[in-house]
């Protein structure tokens, strides 16, 4: 069975998501504590002997709803500049994991917010559609190392329960409910399973149809 | 609004706006009749405000690092003091490393903070001085990205990453500011840029090879085709567009 690394592991979302991959016979490790420390990030993955890694882009420190205009250095570096950064930490050390592996899954699950736009939360969907433009050059340059690179991307309120209202403009899901933590953690274990291994680059919007768009 | 001066009496600030693209839009803003601000780091910026002056049209320089939110104050301070007022932004600098071939493996902290202080964090020191100026005249901005922002890129990496953010940015912002009446766009360019015209002078059949992936058959014109749809999407003409990423690249990219 594949052993997939979830970071950052010290999110509500990330040991929710770690639950409900175990209803799916998933075996989940949480990387805690949250670095950008390149080194930290391989060696815990490799202690996992993880086959993927799970890059979760978004929570509640990220998505605290101010207008820009009110959002000063600092809270425009935490919520729309150190998410990339952790991200890019991730990935290198996936990239460094998996390439002495001989391969690997990698799988960045964001926010739909960067899609369709939000107000009040703008450095956080400009990180969420960075990080996925990120992780489509990764698909193109790491292919040939057998290192795959998706997206799942999910509602906001699933990341950060709190800041869900900026997205209420929203369509409602097309197939009636919202979309559910076994939602997302299915879409992740088959970017993670032996069934997607010619698939990279891909996003898979996981929210019951309310974003449709490219 | 009269003939092709679409732009006359209205103030636009253009970062990067000394070379390549951005000068591209500078001259058409000009040519529309905008007083324009031509921002750069450097000073070959006033040789584009002299080629505006020299056509007719009005425009001043500020010397502008727009990773140095101080700087950025300034040069929207000079458009409001200069034009009477600003209308709109064109968020178009980026860094000197842009065009570098990149792993994303390889990359340093210090080639991560070039890219994104200039791309990504000078949006935001450009957003949040112009705000005021735009709330009084429901004005306008735009950020310029490119296909790698939308596909990503497996030669430039991190311009794709700060380029896909500036999307989320321009649509996040199309949203929070749209109650005030100001509209954010993408623009997406294919247009002969310095960078690509030393690639061509090392490699003349690569001119040849865009020419074919294109549609229309050629490389744009960084102001009679970019800059000059540009200026249209500065006008009161396109005052119901927000939140849209345009490409303005002859059909190259259709992915949207």
């Amino acid at each position: 069975m594949t052993v997939v690394v979830l970071t950052p592991g010290d999110t509500g979302f990330a040991r929710d998501l770690r639950a409900a991959l175990l209803d799916l016979d998933v075996d989940p490790v949480l990387a805690e504590p949250r670095t950008t420390d390149r080194r930290e990030l391989r060696d815990a993955f490799a202690r996992a002997k993880g086959g993927a890694v799970v890059h979760v882009c978004g929570d509640a420190a990220a998505t605290v709803p101010a207008p820009l205009g009110e959002t000063g250095p600092e809270e425009w570096d935490r919520r729309g500049e150190r998410p990339l950064r952790e991200a890019l930490a991730t990935f290198q050390a996936a990239h460094d994991h998996f390439a002495a592996a001989g391969g690997g899954r990698l799988v960045l699950v964001t926010s739909t917010a960067g899609i369709s736009g939000a107000a009040s939360v703008v450095p956080f969907v400009a990180a969420a559609e960075g990080v996925r433009a990120m992780a489509k050059s990764a698909a193109r340059q790491w292919g040939e190392r057998s290192i795959t690179v998706n997206a799942v991307l999910v509602p906001l309120a699933l990341l950060a329960p709190g800041a869900a209202g900026v997205t209420s403009f929203l369509t409602p899901p097309a197939l009636g409910a919202p979309a559910t933590l076994h939602d997302v953690a299915a879409a992740v274990r088959w970017f993670t399973g032996a069934d997607s291994t010619g698939i990279t680059g891909a996003t898979v919007v996981a929210d019951g149809g309310a974003v449709m768009a490219p | 609004m009269t003939g092709d001066r679409i732009l006359a009496g209205r103030g636009v600030l253009v970062t990067g706006g000394a070379a390549g693209v951005g000068r591209g839009i500078a001259l058409a803003c000009g040519v529309a009749g905008a007083h324009v601000v031509v921002a750069s780091r450097g000073d070959n910026g006033r040789a584009v405000v002299d080629d505006i002056t020299g056509r007719g049209g009005d425009a001043t320089w500020v010397r502008c690092d727009v990773t140095v939110r101080d700087d950025v104050t300034h040069a929207v301070a000079q458009a409001v003091e200069r034009a009477g007022g600003l209308h709109a932004v064109v968020h178009n600098a980026t860094s000197n490393q842009s065009s570098v071939p990149h792993r994303l493996e390889e990359v340093t902290h210090e080639l991560w903070d070039d890219h994104a202080s200039v791309s990504l964090r000078g949006a935001y020191h450009c957003a949040q001085a112009a705000l005021p100026a735009l709330r009084v005249t429901q004005g306008t901005m735009i950020v310029m990205t490119s296909p790698a922002g939308v596909e990503g890129s497996a030669t430039l990496p991190l311009y794709a990453t700060v380029k896909g953010a500036l999307r989320g940015f321009a649509k996040g912002l199309a949203r929070e500011w749209a109650p005030s009446g100001i509209t954010v766009n993408v623009v997406s360019p294919l247009a002969f840029s310095p960078a690509m015209v030393n690639a061509i002078a090392e490699d003349p059949a690569m001119e040849e090879r865009l020419n074919r992936r294109v549609p229309l058959g050629r490389v744009g014109d960084p102001e009679t085709d970019v800059g000059a749809a540009v200026a249209f999407l500065l006008s009161p003409d396109a005052g119901y567009v927000t939140g849209q990423t345009i490409g303005i690249d002859g059909g190259h990219f259709m992915n949207l």
